[in-house]
């Protein structure tokens, strides 16, 4: 255990928060700027700050990746680490802001829906996202994570005058208020039991045989659930189809891959470092001698089996069921979820790696789909429905080709990247010997290929009944889209250099101490 | 061998893509520019398909002008393509085929020809690749690209429930090859605790050593995606509707090659793989296979659409491919390679035909029709050749491999040989009772009256089927000549030894099937 230094150095500060520290100075930035432009029409505004936050993102970026990447796990003040796995998460995160971002201009033009506040809240909902990935303090988790959600909230509830808006937002708060409170009572009973919140050390407190007794299981659980909460997955989904109905669609995009690459990184991470730690070749945490390695395997390990299990079939089965393309999408991503689980569930380095290359090919095809759902929707917001999707392979070729690729590849069918990544989860489950659930869980994602055509069909072959007129599409809408249906397609065909940088990072949990 | 041809090969047909997406396909010249590119990419497709043929050794054991490039490295994966003595015939047939089904689609298709043709050679390259490629990963994923391009065109360019049998053509299969998936990943980690390797390279994983269960249950999952394929009896009613409901072009695919990669992947994986697993299901494939036989010869005895008839003998046909693999013998499974070919050339013309007649009738039922050999005698004619091909008569390709079958069957499972020989009569049966009714006795329909015989184009596809049909059937050696080796390595490579006391080993597998069942079983409960 390293000497933990808890004096305040801003360079130090700069070095590991990096990242927040850039976006939560835009913010304020945006804020100004937002302010001084209010005498100007609604385009130039829209413009001004639209841009201003894709290079606020593309900054970021530019600082996390290049910047931050080669930092050999330091952590500050025993707060936030800078290890490559939370980078990893991050990089996923503000890059899922970034495409939303672009894809806002056009959004927020065709849907009169400029206010400064969106590109602020989408700004802070990311900041809070890295810190919440970059923490190692639970009790830092829990603010992060809130910072997070609110700005989340605040951003579904965006469209004022529309009902399914209010309500989604509303559902998510109380559910995610909810969810938020088991996991802080969670780690009350932890702090509780080993004075101390810091994940780490609660590792070392609890390895001198404490593993099994029941207040640990118990908090155990409730900070699970309070994570199951956040990645949306059966049996606490309920929020997800109202929440991500109701949301503007880029908004919906934005929260189906960040707030979920950010619960999935905070989960995996609690989960390897405080409860069942990995061990390195390298670098092994002192304690990981005394330590009984799997003794908590037994009691998650069935629990994640059937959250798995349950995610991976309800999600898709509810999906085949819905009318609504976003309600579809939304079940299909509680079936992502229980893929994404399933990598989890083998805890091994093939697991987490698949993991993470799924939280990355997940964000672009979601986020691109989401984008041609938006110009879609037409100027009334009201071509939701899979009728309204008739004939528009036709009508729209280009748009309605790449909504395709996303779909297929959410199906998970070669030659795209949701191939790849389904095939690294699932084999890494294998390597563990889960072949029932593995088993099951093809068989559902058969029933997630019956749904996902039905979109294609409706779009090439059956006639259109109505014809609806898609909203203007903006040049930076298309940036996205292309930079969305590449990825996809180039992750497909190549996928080992992001996968060896995901294993890289995911090694890095076993260092953080 | 540094020219990289089967490269080369398999993604001609993609180059032809890149040009057609340029084309705009607003103008009737527009499309015909389109028609053109596709079918000039699928001619030098074949031209260079025949510089395998020119390159290949039927003398050497194993495969040939093998290209390795690693691609994942992290899983062992690996872009690796070879062929044998079945995979050349098959891609041969693949690119032969792929030509004529465009020239056919000409006036046919007349909506959509862009889209059309991009799917149609997406699924050239598809198909060509699964039958090259020997890294199983690599395999796979040929395997699942040629759904989507198939699904597209029954169910963009078929029939009135073209919906529906593209959903289920698409379901089936599906189920099938993700359940391989999981057995593949399996036997790569069965491999690797063994040789302490991860890859998915078909020569090495071949003879990896596993549990007895475990190659039962990885058989049974491979097993299962490539019977719904062939398709054998009871899993083949997709293979109906999909082929009534899809486009002339799509059924000639369908039936000419997308079915052989069922028994392909029998030849290729499922077989030696896990040869316990193979001989532990034997009887049942072998009693399914004869099933499939005459049950589709008797249910296609009473269908009154010449196209449905025409599928339901692919069943029948199939079954003989399938019980000639299985009898385990040179000539049975030379026959069976053979008759996979045939089936393609034969019920691949009799497809072209019916969508011929189609295209000027708009309608495929039997009693529409009626002493037209008459008003159509050039058409007449290539049918009854066809129609004999397809029910074996001598000196047509048919007799070759349902004989050869036959022959090696009788030599090993008398009654199951004797149950499929009722299969060649009952295929005679409903074949020519069909053509009967078609083609002979009096015009009873007037609208036939003014029926158009075969056009410049049409010949031109139809004429090389014909070539093929009596090649075949006359020089059967020139084809079998490349197979000798690769089947007798194949069977070397299924045989098992021979177990004096079967109901023992019987009793064994079902303690130890049991106890696989359990342990999965127990996976659930923790």
């Amino acid at each position: 255990m390293n000497q933990i230094n808890l004096s305040f150095d801003i360079y130090h500060l700069w070095e590991v928060c990096g990242g927040q520290l850039i976006l939560i100075a835009a913010g304020l930035v945006l804020i100004f700027a937002d302010m001084l432009l209010l005498d100007k029409d609604d385009e130039t505004r829209g413009q001004c700050l639209g841009w201003l936050t894709v290079f606020i993102f593309a900054a970021t970026l530019g600082h996390i990746v290049y910047r931050q990447w080669d930092l050999h796990d330091i952590v500050f003040m025993n707060v936030f680490s800078a290890d490559k796995f939370s980078i990893f998460i991050s990089v996923i995160m503000v890059f899922s802001g970034l495409l939303a971002s672009l894809m806002s201009i056009g959004y927020l033009r065709n849907n009169q829906l400029l206010r400064g506040e969106y590109y602020i809240l989408l700004v802070y909902a990311v900041a809070g996202a890295i810190g919440l990935v970059q923490s190692v303090d639970l009790l830092m988790m829990f603010i992060t994570l809130e910072i997070m959600s609110l700005a989340v909230y605040a951003l579904v509830a965006f469209i004022k005058d529309s009902p399914f808006s209010q309500e989604g937002a509303l559902k998510y708060f109380l559910l995610g208020s909810f969810g938020s409170a088991l996991f802080l009572f969670g780690v009350a009973l932890l702090y509780g039991l080993t004075g101390t919140v810091n994940i780490t050390m609660i590792a070392q407190s609890l390895s001198i045989g404490m593993y099994q007794k029941l207040p640990v299981i118990l908090a155990f659980a409730m900070i699970l659930c309070g994570f199951f909460f956040k990645m949306a997955m059966v049996p606490f989904h309920m929020w997800t189809p109202d929440a991500y109905e109701g949301a503007p669609s880029v908004v919906t995009g934005f929260m189906a891959t960040a707030v979920k690459a950010a619960a999935f990184g905070v989960f995996i991470k609690v989960l390897f470092v405080t409860f069942t730690p990995i061990l390195s070749s390298s670098g092994q945490p002192d304690y990981a001698s005394t330590i009984n390695l799997s003794a908590l395997n037994p009691y998650w390990q069935p629990v994640l089996w059937w959250v798995a299990l349950l995610s991976m079939f309800f999600g898709n089965l509810l999906a085949a069921t819905q009318t609504n393309i976003k309600r579809l999408l939304a079940y299909s991503s509680i079936a992502h979820a229980g893929y994404m689980a399933v990598g989890v569930l083998a805890a091994n380095e093939e697991g987490r790696t698949g993991v993470l290359f799924y939280l990355f090919v997940y964000t672009l095809m979601n986020i691109g789909a989401f984008g041609v759902i938006y110009l879609l929707d037409g100027v009334e917001r009201n071509a939701q429905s899979l009728e309204d999707y008739r004939g528009i392979g036709y009508r729209y070729p280009s748009l309605a080709f790449a909504l395709s690729l996303f779909l297929v590849a959410m199906a998970g069918l070669p030659p795209t990247a949701g191939f790849i990544a389904k095939f690294y989860v699932f084999s890494a489950a294998i390597k563990e010997g889960y072949y029932l659930l593995v088993a099951l869980g093809v068989l559902t994602s058969v029933i997630g290929a019956y749904y996902y055509l039905k979109v294609i069909y409706m779009m090439y072959m059956k006639e259109e009944v109505r014809q609806v007129v898609r909203g203007a599409v903006a040049a930076p809408t298309i940036v996205a889209l292309l930079v969305a249906a590449l990825g996809v397609l180039y992750l497909g065909v190549l996928p080992e250099p992001l996968a060896s940088i995901a294993h890289v990072a995911q090694q890095s949990l076993a260092m953080i101490f | 061998m540094n020219d990289p041809i089967l490269t080369y090969v398999t993604f001609l047909p993609l180059l032809g893509v890149l040009f057609i997406l340029a084309i705009p396909q607003k103008s009737e010249t527009g499309k015909n520019v389109i028609r053109g590119v596709a079918l000039s990419a699928s001619i030098f497709t074949f031209l260079a398909s025949l510089r395998i043929y020119g390159a290949f050794d039927g003398s050497i054991t194993g495969f040939q002008l093998v290209e390795d490039h690693t691609w994942i490295g992290s899983y062992g994966i690996h872009y690796k393509l070879g062929i044998d003595g079945l995979s050349l015939w098959l891609v041969l047939l693949t690119t032969f085929l792929a030509p004529l089904t465009i020239l056919s689609t000409w006036r046919a298709i007349d909506k959509h020809v862009k889209e059309f043709q991009v799917s149609l050679l997406v699924l050239e390259t598809a198909m060509i690749g699964t039958f090259v490629a020997i890294d199983l990963f690599l395999f796979y994923v040929f395997w699942e690209l040629m759904l989507i391009p198939m699904y597209l065109i029954i169910g963009v360019w078929g029939g009135e429930r073209r919906i529906y049998a593209a959903v289920k053509f698409f379901l089936y299969t599906a189920v099938g090859s993700l359940l391989m998936l999981v057995s593949i990943i399996g036997l790569v980690y069965f491999h690797n605790d063994h040789a302490g390797q991860i890859t998915f390279d078909l020569l090495q994983l071949y003879g990896t050593p596993m549990p007895r269960t475990y190659e039962i249950l990885f058989f049974a999952a491979f097993a299962l995606a490539f019977a719904i394929k062939v398709p054998m009896f009871p899993l083949h009613t997709w293979l109906p509707d999909a082929h009534v409901e899809a486009p002339t072009a799509g059924s000639v695919i369908l039936a000419g090659i997308l079915l052989k990669m069922g028994t392909y992947g029998f030849f290729r994986f499922a077989m030696p793989l896990f040869p316990h697993g193979s001989d532990y299901f034997a009887p049942l494939i072998i009693t399914l296979s004869v099933i499939g036989i005459i049950y589709g010869a008797l249910v296609a005895m009473v269908q009154p659409d010449i196209k449905k008839l025409v599928a339901y003998s692919s069943v029948s046909h199939l079954g003989y491919c399938m019980l000639g693999l299985y009898v385990l013998t040179r000539q049975g499974v030379e026959g069976s390679v053979l008759q996979m070919i045939n089936h393609g050339i034969s019920t691949g013309a009799l497809f072209l035909l019916v969508g011929i007649i189609y295209e000027r009738r708009h309608t495929r039922l039997i009693k529409e029709y009626g002493g037209i050999a008459r008003i159509v005698p050039v058409y007449s004619t290539i049918f009854l050749i066809v129609t004999l091909s397809s029910i074996g008569f001598p000196t047509t390709n048919g007799f070759i491999g349902e004989f050869l079958i036959l022959l090696g069957a009788f030599k090993v499972n008398k009654l199951a040989a004797v149950l499929a020989a009722t299969g060649v009569i009952l295929g005679a049966v409903y074949m020519l009772w069909m053509v009967q009714r078609v083609f002979y006795g009096k015009v009873t329909n007037s609208s036939n009256l003014n029926l158009r015989d075969l056009n410049l184009r049409e010949m031109a596809y139809m004429i090389p089927l014909l070539v093929l049909i009596f090649w075949i059937g006359l020089f059967p050696n020139f084809f079998l000549n490349k197979m000798h080796t690769s089947v007798d390595h194949f069977i070397s490579q299924v045989k098992v030894e021979q177990v004096k006391d079967k109901s023992h080993v019987a009793a064994a597998d079902t303690i130890s099937l049991t106890a696989a069942f359990a342990s999965l079983a127990k996976e659930y409960k923790e």
